[in-house]
């Protein structure tokens, strides 16, 4: 809508606003800024448990519409829809992208809840905290992503 | 209340400068595990080493936050859950070319797939829940306020 954002916000300007956003949670919450302990407050909320966090719930729909603002309304020429997995797609039909894609995305749903956190939970904030669990998480799932990554690349013989 | 007010308006900064630096992107989580582009790697030492610093300064003046009482970060020690756990976790990244807050900005840009990764997240989430009512590992990391909590 507003051309105000750049095509791709630098690492060097993104990463230093988020750490500062890391340390103003904790700031005022005493709370990491992680991500997967809001899908589980909100799956709550969605079948009625007691005990609900709910300021995760609002942080939950808050990561969805501050993304929309920087993906829609700061941004020209992103508006319609498209599948996001359009590298997957040239490789795949879509029959084989789906599975894959909901495949991964449980697998990283579980393993987040096993270990206690995800790539914003354990990856920065808990590294940030220099906590020894937080830093083991980190190096295995950088190890097992990266090393999938290269996997995915040869078996289907560099097409990905 | 104001603590909502807090927990918004720190989703919508996150989801901006993940959007803003198209985190929410396949082909950028895809390009850096494949080492073709290192920007996210730089991108995730620079919010820690902006952060850890004055975590580590704020901790030892025995801060007292407004809304969660004393900081007090935590320094759980490393157990066999958070290795499989960390393990399953990055091949499903690698797989998916998303990670819980990204996926949600994805929908944010009208990718229409995220409708498939979100609900994919609920459910891994899910399964591990009901795994934690037959005497499992719960986790602690960033889950750890709410442990006590879910049933």
């Amino acid at each position: 809508m507003f051309d105000l954002l750049p095509d791709r916000l630098p690492w060097f300007v993104g990463g230093p606003i988020l750490g500062l956003l890391i340390v103003g949670l904790f700031v005022l919450a005493n709370q990491p800024l992680g991500a997967s302990g809001a899908y589980v407050q909100t799956s709550n909320l969605l079948r009625r448990h007691d005990g609900v966090v709910i300021w995760r719930v609002f942080y939950f729909a808050g990561l969805f519409i501050g993304g929309v603002l920087a993906t829609r309304v700061f941004r020209t020429g992103t508006e319609g829809v498209r599948s996001g997995y359009d590298a997957l797609r040239e490789v795949f039909p879509l029959g084989v992208t789906i599975p894959l894609v909901l495949g991964g995305a449980i697998l990283l749903g579980y393993g987040a809840a096993v270990a206690g956190g995800c790539t914003s939970g354990h990856g920065m904030c808990g590294t940030a905290q220099r906590s020894p669990a937080s830093i083991a998480v980190t190096i295995t799932f950088m190890i097992t992503a990266i090393a999938t990554t290269f996997i995915l690349r040869a078996a289907t013989g560099g097409a990905l | 209340m104001k603590l909502n007010l807090i927990g918004l308006a720190f989703g919508i900064m996150f989801g901006g400068v993940l959007g803003a630096s198209n985190l929410h992107e396949y082909d950028t989580i895809h390009s850096m595990l494949a080492f073709e582009e290192l920007d996210v790697f730089f991108f995730m030492a620079s919010a820690i080493a902006v952060s850890a610093p004055l975590l580590w300064l704020l901790e030892r003046r025995g801060m007292k936050t407004p809304y969660g009482g004393e900081l007090s970060l935590s320094r759980s020690k490393p157990e066999r859950h958070h290795i499989k756990g960390g393990a399953l976790f990055g091949i499903g990244w690698a797989i998916a070319g998303t990670c819980p807050a990204p996926a949600l900005v994805m929908l944010s840009s009208g990718a229409l797939l995220s409708l498939i990764a979100i609900p994919g997240i609920f459910i891994g989430l899910r399964i591990h829940e009901r795994q934690q009512r037959n005497g499992l590992h719960v986790g602690d990391g960033e889950h750890r306020q709410f442990v006590t909590v879910s049933k």
